[in-house]
């Protein structure tokens, strides 16, 4: 049945018949009550008249019909709606300003809850999401330091064994090229074991997900930007062949938008079976990591207890094993809800604080308008209408106008959730797809039916509250009623000290801001672009021929002259993991002549030697490694200045020794340097670069030769005359004069880029620029609310002015008459505002995470006091233009 | 000629569905049926029949049907649905209950106490 008819059958049940109905059968009866009249001896006129006499209306019968069946109420409301709507259409200006105020509010506040609901209630698109677990080894020694582990086949196996556990998903990344037409394009694939259909649940868009018979077939599924971008998002794809590493595969699935697994070793290109992982990888199985879906109703303490025994069992052969370490299960929401809970947190409560203030301006322009309506409303309880059946009405003709508002919020919603996705694209889950929803909706009906009640309820009580044998007669009583004023009063000082809080926090968040942006970085990102290349790890006859430390070393070395030899490129370094303003791992060393104890942590940065001069980071004391240095790659290391006067305070840094145990990390890819483990000399001591994140203080470095410690991939940094990715096409080329089929990475960026996506950088952006919109957007509602008291009470009280002007007063006096209450209220909103902002401050500076700013404060008090001025002046003056014959004339 | 009787309260919609139990009738043809089997006794006011009638039928005790009347015009006919007559039956049983109680009390003598 189709939602229409499932209405009008519901219709039916409550109105079992049409307005037709009722009045043919009311005829047919009054003609037949008619004809037995005039049966009875009665004239035709005189039945007639007898019969609608004692009948009725047929007109009125569908009233009847209507308040037999219960309806009446419903008719009332409906007539309250259209009064209220033809009361909207007459005050054009009152009704925008009121719809509008309650429209950001709404809008605002729905965007935020939609945003809310994507990306911490809802955000991955799997089957029973909140039961998927990411395991971790948490150790004794750093209970916050999460480390992920890898299983092979046959371990994942012994946990799906596990009680409580329902499935096990393991899946591991990879990279592949496209290698059937002209550019070769590197694309991320990932493995997934075979039972990735049902584990995941996602229905594919076109096709079929990965099955468990797939094992050991050259098959493929695509991800749903990557068809969008390789395929034009063709739907005949399903069945054609997608060569890659020069093999075909058969396309049998495209996922749909919101599948983008996975946010931990990033999103895959393309889907693949992992029995093909173990084809082509002749090496040692293949690992991978676990995703574990647990059974219903099993906790996460409970789950904890009965795999770890399996875990540690799997684990006696791992390095970790001979650490203390327990095991972890996290479910794959929770990195989200640590990390955004407080921004979005934050950002609700500005929203609200905006619905507030436009809750409270719709109050202030009803109480304004109020006055003008004392009249109608005193001949309606003149006339019999019960204090209820007023309030009723004005309460109808504020949710009018909240509805209203929300329509349009809902609407302007849909684009204002966005644009924190926009602002800060990093903090957000990619699989989170902001969308309109039931929920969402539910959320804005309840909170305009709430704002309607909330800001129409106490005009609507104090108007109703009436006394018709004083308003009937005094139609020009000249001045204002008391306790009207007061409610604006108050109703003013509240939004303006609203506004102040929300102006503060945007002060605060874009002094946080400019901060972060002047912060010394300790290194030049200006014109230096990063870009990355990977070897070609899967093609067995290349493989070979990179697998040697040296080899490797010489063939990324041919590349990075290359590269420098590219026209108006000025340096270019190598460098592994070693981006800056970026937070990595860090590792323990042991430095000589230190104690037993914990061993000392710090960041290893695998580099060359040219890292420094690329990214400009001064050398404080002795030299950098040389090019012989460099290919050998043992016994040396450089150190940050936070290193030296951490650890190596008492004496002279250059010429001590350290050594990093930790460093070979195990991984069939990498290759180290023979002594890789042994003790180092530090060599040289360079300034302090920020490598913990923007906002933090750098932590202790070491820099080591790249060719210590080789993996399948490394990085270039290169510093070039002008914009860095106007280059990329003449560096391209140099790429492919070394070798014709090794390819650039996707995405490479620069320095500042690499910036912009800095956590704290791209949150405190965000919050200036939300909070800027919020605060603005506070500030033109509260102008707008004095604005409209002060010139209503203007236009109310002429004739008083007249006569006061008549009879002398000076219009400076005048003024002050006509705008006091309004500048007092503002006045003391304002102070008000400043003693809640230095209570909260403390508070709001935790939760952003940077020093709430007295001067910002101020300022912000300044410029809302002078524009509350201008707001009471600029309608007062009409107050004062008052020729008294004129207003006089009135009376 | 008897006196003329007033209905208490909600007696009205029982006398209606009385009515229509014995056959379906149009509104008109309810009110005379009723005026007739009552002896003429019973004033009903066309207001509140037209309103019993339709709460009637919203409650689904009756169900009417446009068709064609002894006198060749359209009009609209009532009959008794299922729920109806279960309605029918058990405010009769429900009336006669109370009349019962209600007489034996009044019936009473001083001494009889």
């Amino acid at each position: 049945m189709s939602l229409l008819a499932a209405i009008r059958k519901l219709w039916h049940s409550v109105a079992p018949r049409t307005h037709g109905d009722v009045e043919e059968e009311f005829r047919s009866t009054l003609d037949a009550y008619q004809e037995d009249l005039i049966r009875q001896g009665l004239p035709e006129e005189e039945a007639r008249r007898k019969a609608r006499i004692d009948l009725g209306q047929p007109a009125a019968q569908n009233e009847i019909y209507r308040a037999a069946i219960g309806l009446r109420l419903f008719d009332e409301l409906g007539g309250d709606l259209r009064y209220g709507l033809r009361a909207l259409r007459r005050n054009p200006g009152f009704a925008a300003v009121a719809v509008l105020s309650l429209a950001l509010g709404i809008g605002a506040t729905t965007a935020m809850f939609s945003l809310i609901y994507a990306v911490l209630l809802h955000p991955f698109p799997y089957a029973g999401a909140d039961r998927i677990m990411n395991p971790h080894f948490i150790l004794a020694q750093h209970p916050d330091v999460f480390q992920w582990f890898t299983l092979s086949e046959a371990q994942l196996d012994d946990l799906r064994l596990a009680a409580p556990v329902d499935s096990v998903l393991g899946f591991t990344n990879g990279h592949l090229e496209i290698t059937n037409d002209g550019l070769p394009e590197d694309i991320s694939g990932v493995y997934l074991t075979e039972n990735a259909e049902t584990f995941l649940g996602v229905r594919p868009l076109f096709g079929r997900m990965i099955e468990p018979f797939d094992a050991g077939h050259p098959v493929v599924v695509l991800n749903y930007r990557f068809w969008q971008r390789r395929f034009g998002g063709d739907p005949h794809v399903i069945g054609r062949t997608l060569e890659m590493d020069h093999a075909p595969y058969m396309i049998v699935g495209v996922m749909p938008r919101r599948f983008a697994f996975n946010d931990i070793a990033g999103v895959g290109d393309v889907y693949l079976p992992a029995s093909l992982m173990r084809a082509v990888a002749n090496g040692p199985a293949p690992s991978y990591l676990p995703w574990i879906k647990l059974r219903p109703h099993v906790t996460v303490a409970a789950a904890n207890g009965a795999l770890e025994p399996i875990v540690r069992e799997i684990m006696k052969i791992h390095s970790v094993a001979s650490l203390a370490w327990h095991l972890g299960l996290q479910p794959i929401i929770v990195p989200y809800q640590q990390d955004l809970g407080r921004t979005l947190a934050l950002l609700l409560a500005g929203v609200v604080l905006l619905l507030i203030i436009g809750c409270a301006n719709c109050s202030i322009l009803l109480l304004a308008r109020g006055r003008t309506r004392q009249h109608e409303l005193a001949i309606r309880t003149a006339i019999g209408a019960s204090r209820w059946r007023i309030v009723r009405q004005l309460l109808v003709e504020a949710l009018v106008i909240s509805c209203t508002g929300a329509v349009l919020g809902v609407a302007a919603s849909y684009w204002l959730a966005r644009l924190p996705l926009l602002l800060s694209p990093d903090s957000f889950p990619a699989e989170s797809v902001i969308r309109i929803n039931a929920s969402v909706l539910a959320f804005s009906v309840a909170l305009a039916l709430l704002c309607g009640i909330l800001f129409g309820l106490a005009p609507a009580l104090r108007l109703s509250r009436n006394d018709p044998a004083r308003a009937l007669p005094g139609r020009q009583a000249g001045v204002v009623a008391a306790p009207a004023r007061r409610r604006w009063s108050v109703l003013i000082a509240a939004q303006v000290a609203l506004t102040l809080l929300l102006m503060a926090t945007a002060g605060t968040a874009i002094r946080g801001f400019l901060r972060l942006t002047q912060i010394p970085l300790g290194y030049d990102p200006a014109n230096v672009m990063q870009l990355g290349i990977s070897l070609h790890v899967d093609n067995p006859a290349e493989w070979s021929r990179l697998q040697s430390r040296e080899a490797r070393a010489a063939y990324i070395e041919q590349i990075r002259e290359k590269i420098a030899s590219v026209p108006r490129v000025s340096t270019v370094a190598v460098g592994v993991d070693a981006t800056p303003p970026g937070a990595d791992v860090q590792s323990s060393f042991i430095v000589d002549g230190s104690g037993d104890g914990e061993p000392p942590q710090a960041r290893v940065m695998l580099v060359g030697q040219r890292y420094f001069a690329a990214l400009r980071i001064p050398l404080l004391q002795g030299r950098v490694w040389s090019t012989d240095e460099n290919s050998s790659g043992d016994f040396i290391a450089v150190v940050n200045r936070a290193f030296a006067t951490r650890y190596l305070s008492s004496s002279n840094a250059l010429g001590r020794q350290l050594r990093i145990p930790a460093l070979p990390f195990q991984n069939r890819f990498t290759a180290s340097s023979a002594q890789s483990t042994a003790w180092r000399q530090i060599i040289g001591v360079v300034g302090d670069a920020r490598n913990d994140g923007i906002g933090r203080p750098v932590v202790p470095a070491i820099y080591l030769p790249y060719t210590t410690l080789m993996r399948q991939y490394v990085e270039f940094f290169v510093r070039t005359q002008g914009d860095p990715l106007t280059y990329l096409h003449s560096i391209r080329a140099a790429v492919a004069s070394v070798a014709s089929d090794q390819q650039i990475s996707n995405g490479a960026f620069t320095l500042n880029e690499a910036i912009e996506h800095d956590a704290q950088y791209s949150r405190q952006r965000l919050f200036s620029i939300l909070f800027g919109v919020f605060s603005a957007m506070a500030l033109g509602l509260a102008l707008v609310g004095i604005f409209s008291v002060v010139a209503y009470s203007v236009a109310q009280r002429t004739t008083e002015f007249g006569v006061r002007l008549a009879l002398g007063a000076p219009r400076t006096k005048v003024l002050w008459v006509a705008t006091r209450i309004a500048l007092v209220s503002a006045a003391a909103g304002i102070v008000i505002g400043l003693a809640f902002d230095s209570f909260l401050g403390a508070v709001l500076a935790h939760w952003m995470q940077s020093a709430f700013a007295a001067g910002s404060l101020f300022a912000a008090a300044a410029l809302l006091a002078l524009s509350a001025l201008l707001a009471c002046l600029l309608p007062a003056r009409h107050a004062i233009g008052v020729p008294p014959a004129e207003a006089l004339r009135y009376e | 000629m008897t006196k003329p009787v007033e209905l208490p309260q909600g007696t009205l919609e029982m006398l209606i569905l009385k009515a229509v139990s014995l056959g379906p009738l149009h509104g008109y043809g309810i009110l005379l049926r009723i005026q007739q089997i009552s002896g003429e006794r019973l004033e009903i006011l066309q207001g509140s029949f037209y309103t019993a009638i339709y709460r009637l039928e919203s409650r689904g005790w009756i169900k009417g049907e446009w068709s064609v009347s002894e006198n060749n015009r359209r009009a609209r006919f009532y009959s008794l649905t299922a729920a109806g007559t279960r309605q029918l039956k058990a405010e009769t049983a429900k009336w006669i209950d109370m009349a019962a109680v209600v007489a034996s009390i009044l019936d009473k003598k001083a001494d009889e106490i």
